[in-house]
């Protein structure tokens, strides 16, 4: 009897794991292939084994550490300053949110905008001679910062993030927020908690298996970031804004030089997988 | 009703079978006035009498937007979806391995002359039929510069400007005789960093974005001061007194803010937008800007890019037709590409909106229609060139890498020593 409903099991999820093979072992297949082999674009069909020569290559690279380096920073940084102003937000616009709940709709509406959009919509709202914003500063105080100087630029991607992505930290924090029952909190002001106290040591305690979701789920986005700063400022003077994913986009089509570009591919999905490992392990530990 | 949609829908059936059918198809550059150009002619091969059903051209088109990316993973997966694909200069050496030489006709020399052809070359071997020229112009606000040349009270500013940024006194002088000191000074006068009562804000635009392309623009300088990507022995000579003046050169001005801060995130339409604001006083810029800039600021003018001293030159490259290695009708292809390179095709192409660098004797023909392409066959005749190197396999990658050294150094993350070494030995690897 068991063992017929296992066969049944198996036929029933035979065609999801069929479509999953299909559709993700072979390009992963077809990627370690090539991490580990001399190919180009000339030798797509016939790559010749090269053993770990393309990996020692990436971590011979100033440049993939440059790449990691700033992936890592833009990612804490974004997934920090998005999820404190979601908090925020969250929190202090929930009793109007309340009574109000289209507000949600207008809160939400970068996030809506395609990323590679939003590159593009900045490139032109910062320009110089044609944005608005360089325009009315030059207008009112006759000076503006030039926000794509290789000293501002990592301000601005990190600010132009933050803004599109704030509202979905912002979301998961209002669900987790009017999650919290009503009379948790009656309970905690009859017993004279001041609001900041209600706060820190009722409501954040109970939101914090969200917090850290969100943290999870904007580091990773934050990390692999490509078509907002690629469209905004490409690689940036001297590969000052290049991210992993634009270093292995630059390495596949505009050197050609594809084995590298699957090793880096390679050792970026192992450390964001042990990453992700330990902050799992980390995040049971808490809660 | 229902008729009308099964006829509607049978004429769309009709059309689609029509162009999966088709016994020549190029795959061309989408958009702009080479698509416009490439249709006309492709309406008058169809045309022509001796052309068989199975040999006419229809045409495919995508997008600009990563068009040679795209292309590239086409032809290495050998797609048959296309005989004939556009070229660049610049990528032949990655696509040739895709690809198969053709032959010219006869006329093909006398049209677009042997700097124009080289630019579709590769191994000694042709792989394309050159449809359209791109090059670069001075432009410069004549109205601003006749002034300056005009108020003599203004000269000594000009040159105490000169003599503090550049080491020399100069004298305010015609565009048509610049120097790239020349250049420099007008750009540092013209500019309210140095010279508070500029009419511009800035005395030039120089686009710096780490961008294979903005590297095609600025190769003009360092060539005039003889600067070269490998010699004929083949030894890389990048690291050079000629690349680095010119580098110099360049970040000097955007140190002293003669360019605006955000140069180094400036490209094609970036560096255009600023100087149709008014407040460039000149650039140097691919020729295709030139009726924008016109527009935009009337009283421009064009001349082709100041000289160094081993001579004036302007960087060149075009996009050509060649013939796809996995082609499915390769006579009926070649013989299309044969007809492109006579003169009947290339005026037409010309006079359809098209820019092919043609040589004076083929561009008299129509120059009182196309009086820019005088121009670009003039200077491409007479200052044009191409790096040692850059129609190789990797010079796409050679240009991606200077592009990161050269604006990493601009925009001070690196000294010109590291910019330079980093430079050499990723050269020597790409095209030694």
């Amino acid at each position: 009897m068991a063992t017929k409903e296992r066969r049944e099991n198996a036929m029933l999820a035979s065609p999801m794991v069929l479509f999953l093979v299909a559709i993700l072992g072979f390009p992963t297949l077809l990627s370690i292939i090539y991490g580990f082999s001399d190919t180009s674009f000339q030798t797509l069909r016939s790559p010749e084994f090269s053993g770990l020569d393309n990996f020692r290559r990436v971590i011979a690279d100033d440049g993939f550490w440059q790449a990691a380096w700033f992936s890592l920073r833009f990612g804490v940084i974004t997934a920090v300053l998005q999820c404190a102003l979601g908090l925020f937000l969250a929190v202090y616009l929930a009793p109007l949110i309340r009574r109000h709940g289209w507000m949600v709709a207008v809160l939400i509406i970068p996030m809506i905008v395609a990323p590679a959009m939003m590159g593009l919509m900045y490139r032109l709202v910062l320009h110089e001679f044609a944005g608005p914003i360089p325009h009315y500063m030059y207008e009112w105080f006759g000076w503006s910062p030039a926000f794509l100087t290789y000293q501002n630029v990592f301000k601005t991607v990190v600010m132009a993030e933050t803004l599109q992505w704030t509202p979905f930290a912002f979301l998961l924090f209002l669900a987790a927020y009017q999650a919290i029952p009503e009379d948790m909190r009656e309970a905690a002001r009859v017993d004279g908690t001041k609001p900041w106290q209600l706060f820190r040591y009722v409501e954040l305690p109970l939101m914090m298996p969200t917090v850290y979701v969100a943290l999870f789920i904007r580091f990773i986005d934050g990390f692999r970031v490509f078509d907002n700063i690629y469209t905004l400022v490409g690689a940036g003077p001297g590969g000052a804004t290049t991210s992993m994913s634009i270093y292995i986009y630059e390495a596949f089509l505009r050197q050609g030089d594809i084995g590298r570009a699957l090793a880096a591919a390679i050792l970026l999905f192992v450390t964001a997988f042990v990453l992700l490992s330990l902050a799992q392990r980390f995040r049971r530990g808490t809660t | 009703m229902i008729k009308k949609h099964l006829l509607g829908s049978a004429a769309l059936l009709a059309m689609l079978a029509g162009t999966a059918h088709a016994e020549v198809t190029v795959l061309g550059w989408p958009g702009g006035p080479e698509e416009a150009a490439l249709r006309a002619v492709t309406e008058i091969y169809n045309a022509r009498a001796d052309v068989a059903d199975e040999d006419k051209v229809e045409l495919l088109f995508t997008s600009r937007d990563g068009f040679f990316d795209k292309l590239q993973v086409d032809l290495a997966a050998g797609s048959t979806a296309f005989d004939i694909n556009l070229i660049a200069t610049y990528s032949i050496g990655r696509y040739a391995p895709f690809m198969e030489p053709i032959s010219l006709s006869d006329e093909a020399d006398g049209v677009f002359g042997d700097t124009v052809l080289s630019t579709m070359q590769f191994d000694g071997q042709q792989y394309g039929v050159p449809t359209d020229l791109s090059l670069h112009f001075l432009y410069y606000r004549e109205d601003l510069i006749d002034a300056l040349l005009a108020d003599e009270s203004q000269h000594a500013l000009y040159g105490d400007i000169a003599e503090e940024y550049l080491g020399e006194r100069l004298a305010p002088a015609s565009p048509e005789d610049w120097t790239w000191q020349d250049f420099a000074a007008n750009a540092l006068y013209f500019s309210r960093s140095v010279n508070p009562d500029s009419p511009t804000r800035y005395g030039t635009v120089i686009q710096m974005k780490n961008l294979l392309f903005n590297m095609m623009v600025f190769h003009s300088l360092p060539r005039s001061y003889g600067g070269n990507w490998m010699d004929d022995d083949g030894n890389i000579t990048v690291d050079s007194e000629a690349y680095r003046t010119a580098l110099e050169l360049a970040k000097m001005l955007y140190d002293a803010g003669a360019t605006p801060p955000d140069s180094t995130s400036y490209e094609y339409a970036e560096a255009n937008t600023a100087y149709s604001a008014g407040q460039v006083a000149a650039m140097v810029q691919w020729n295709a800007a030139a009726s924008e800039l016109t527009e935009a600021q009337p009283e421009t003018a064009a001349f082709a890019p100041p000289s160094g001293p081993e001579g004036r030159f302007t960087h060149i490259h075009g996009l050509g037709l060649g013939l796809n290695a996995a082609a499915e009708n390769k006579d009926g292809a070649t013989a299309f590409l044969e007809w492109l390179s006579t003169e009947e095709a290339a005026l037409a192409y010309a006079r359809a909106g098209g820019a092919p660098g043609l040589t004076n004797e083929t561009v008299g023909a129509i120059s009182e229609d196309r009086p820019d392409l005088v121009q670009v066959g003039d200077y491409a005749s007479n200052y044009g060139f191409v790096m040692n190197g850059a129609t190789s396999e990797n010079a796409l990658s050679v240009y991606e890498a200077q592009a990161e050294e050269f604006t990493g150094f601009w925009a001070g993350t690196q000294d010109l020593d590291e910019a330079m070494t980093n430079i050499t030995a990723t050269m020597s690897d790409l095209l030694q």
